[in-house]
This record gives structure tokens, sequence and C-alpha cells, in this order.
């Protein structure tokens, strides 16, 4: 089982997305490939995104049970923790009243 | 700024086995195989990740999305009522010389297609047929068995079965367990023919079905049909009274994921050549090397990439 989520992609990166997922809401896609046609896909991903961002998560073995790659900015940068995955989440760079 | 690299096809084995569309024009949008019905909702269908699509009575299909079709190697089947097949393209096959050569000389050779066909029948009834027959001995026994296995699962979902029989111009007059076993071996068909091709063999040089375009496909898909495909139509012919076909289809494909069809099928096709005994042949030694090296695959070996 795989899921790749991308905001902000150019048409043609998401187009290419469903040719092997399924867009079952905007921009998150689910199959469930083998690791060679997930990576393929994720290098699609990495060179097609231009200034959007990605995230990609995948059914394995770790102790959560999955894993996940992410690209691009976003506020949600993922941080290792005694060998967990986890994700930290940056305050806005630009603050409102400033 | 770079296009993406083409689109290539994927294995077999991860592949969802077939999805029936109806009603609206395939086309490309995006980059995305796309189904758009005359209310223009348009859906997605992962191409890629299917093994053959089934195009049922009111689809057109436009250029661009045939050719995504083929560059992912999925084999789209013009199918007429309950699915029952016209026409396919879009996987072309014929991608291995030394494949074709190899079927060839098999099925040209009378001792290795007796063996082929003798494997055929040992993974078809799990056991060994008797020593010392022909071919056609094997195909008088093999016919005996498979009217007595119809008459046993007929008993088994209570329906009255005469024969297998149907009409492809008179469809209506057919009646509800053959039209059921129609549809259900369509299916079948489909999906043996997407494998057979992604394997880099030819459909039409069988071993026990000769003289017909399909004759392997109909090969491959017997060994499969006892367990799969024949149960599933004699059940729903049993139970149901409206809308069968569609019934039937969507058993077809619970069945294909849960007996792992499309994992097993090329492994199969491979285990009943080899049982033939000879090699696959090698380039003559005249032959001048490829001179555009292949570029990495990441389909199976009958895949064009």
């Amino acid at each position: 089982m795989m899921v790749i989520v991308v905001e902000n992609a150019p048409p043609r990166l998401r187009g290419r997305l469903g040719v092997y997922l399924i867009e079952v809401h905007c921009g998150v896609y689910v199959g469930t490939q083998s690791k060679r046609v997930r990576e393929m896909l994720w290098k699609q991903v990495v060179s097609f995104i231009d200034d959007g961002n990605a995230v990609m998560m995948w059914k394995t073995n770790t102790e959560s049970g999955f894993d996940f790659v992410t690209h691009g900015k976003n506020r949600r940068v993922p941080v290792e923790m005694d060998g967990l995955k986890l994700v930290a989440f940056h305050p806005e760079a630009i603050q409102r009243w400033a | 700024m770079n296009g993406l690299p083409p689109p290539k096809p994927i294995m077999m084995k991860e592949r969802v086995s077939m999805l029936f569309l109806e009603y609206g024009e395939l086309d490309v949008l995006d980059g995305s195989f796309v189904l758009v019905d005359k209310t223009g909702i348009r859906t997605q269908i992962p191409v890629g990740s299917v093994a053959c699509l089934l195009l049922q009575p009111g689809t057109r299909v436009s250029h661009a999305a045939v050719v995504l079709a083929s560059r992912v190697g999925c084999l789209l089947v013009w199918v007429g009522e309950a699915g029952v097949r016209v026409y396919a393209a879009g996987q072309p096959g014929g991608a291995r010389s030394d494949r074709l050569l190899y079927q060839a000389k098999l099925a040209l050779d009378p001792t290795a297609r007796l063996n082929v066909v003798r494997r055929m029948y040992k993974i078809r009834f799990g056991e060994d047929p008797p020593a010392r027959r022909s071919i056609e001995q094997l195909r008088g026994i093999e016919g005996a068995r498979v009217r007595a296995t119809y008459q046993l699962l007929a008993a088994k979902y209570g329906i009255k079965w005469t024969r297998r029989n149907y009409n492809p111009d008179h469809w209506d007059l057919s009646d509800t367990p053959n039209k059921c076993l129609s549809a259900a071996t369509s299916c079948l068909y489909g999906v043996c023919e997407a494998a057979i091709l992604a394997a880099g063999y030819a459909p039409a040089i069988g071993f026990i079905h000769t003289g017909k375009p399909l004759s392997f496909v109909y090969d491959v898909a017997d060994m499969f049909k006892f367990q799969t495909v024949v149960p599933i139509a004699f059940k729903i012919a049993a139970k149901e009274t409206t809308d069968i076909e569609r019934k039937v289809r969507l058993a077809c494909r619970d069945a294909f994921r849960e007996w792992k069809v499309l994992n097993d099928i090329i492994p199969f096709i491979d285990e009943v050549l080899a049982a033939g005994g000879l090699d696959i042949p090698k380039a003559h030694a005249e032959a001048v090397p490829v001179a555009i090296p292949e570029k990495e695959k990441t389909g199976d070996d009958g895949h064009r990439s």
C-alpha cells in the first residue's frame, strides 16, 4: 500500500500519477505497487513538482509499520526520534502581526 | 523545462486484473487516462495498474488514449453483449523474437508438444495423465473429464445443465448458465491474453487448441478455468435472474484476486513451456548485435518500453 500526496503540483505530474494510482482526494493518490514502481513514481514526483511539495508513504516493516519521504517546502518536516520517524510542525515564517 | 519521461509498463503481477468501462469517451487529460461521460464527469482510470480494459458498447476511444494504454502495456479489449470479445488492441505483442521462436519450436516438435500438453493436463487436473497417449487421446480424455466436471458443478449449484452451447449471433437464445459461462470465460481470456503478450509469447500458437487466433489463450485459460470462472458462473446462474453479466464480472475479478491469477499466469506459462524440454534458441552466430542498447526494463519481458 502506498499513498502520495501532492500540493501545488503541475497538472502534467498529477496526470502522470493518475496513470498508475487512484486520486481519492484532491492531490491524494493511492495504490498497492512494489518498491520498484514506488521509486519510479517518486523520482518523477521529485523531478517535476516544481514549486510544489509532496509526501509519499508506504506500508513496510518498520516499527510504525510504514515509512515516508517528503519533498519541497512544507511546514511539516520529518524528524528522527530514537529511531522513530516523527514530524515537526514549524511555525509560520512571517507572523501576521509583524 | 524538460518533459516527464515516457510512461512505462509495470509487471503483470502488480496489476488489477481487469476493468469494464461503458458509456463515455476515453481520452487523455493532463497525461492521464480519463473516462468522460455525457454529463462531463471525469473518472481517471489507472491504466498503468490494470492488465486489461474491457470496453463495452457505448465507449469511444481517442487516439491519445490508445497511445497511452499501449505505452503502459494495458490491453484494450472491445467487447459486445455480456462481455464477449469483439476485438483487442493496445498491447502489440511480438516484442521478443527469442520467445516466439521458442514457442514455435515447441509447437512444431511432436515430442516437445506432447510434453507441454501433458504438463498442462497435470496442472489442470492435479495428476499426471495416463502414459503413452497421443495428443488426440489426451484431448479425448480431457473432453470427457470436462463434460463430467460441468455436470458435477451444475449439480453442486443446483442448476439444469444440458451442454456447453452458445450462439454469439443469437445471444438471447442461450440459457442462463451458458450466458454466465460466456461472460465469465471472456473475462478470463482477456486477462490471459494480456499475460501471454506481456510474457512475450504469441496468442495464436497453441498446443492443445490450434488454428485459432487465440489458441494459446484458450490453452492457458483452461488451466485456470475450472477453479475460478466456471464455479462463479454456475453460482450466479443458480441465484440471480437480473443483471447477471455484471454480477459475473464482479465475481470474476474477486476470484482472480483471491486466487492470485495474475501472479501465477506467467510462471505457469513458463512452467508448461519448460516441460517441453527444449532450450530458448540463441541468436545465430552471424547475428549483428543490437545497435541501441535496451533501456532498463520496468515491466515484463514482452512489454515494449
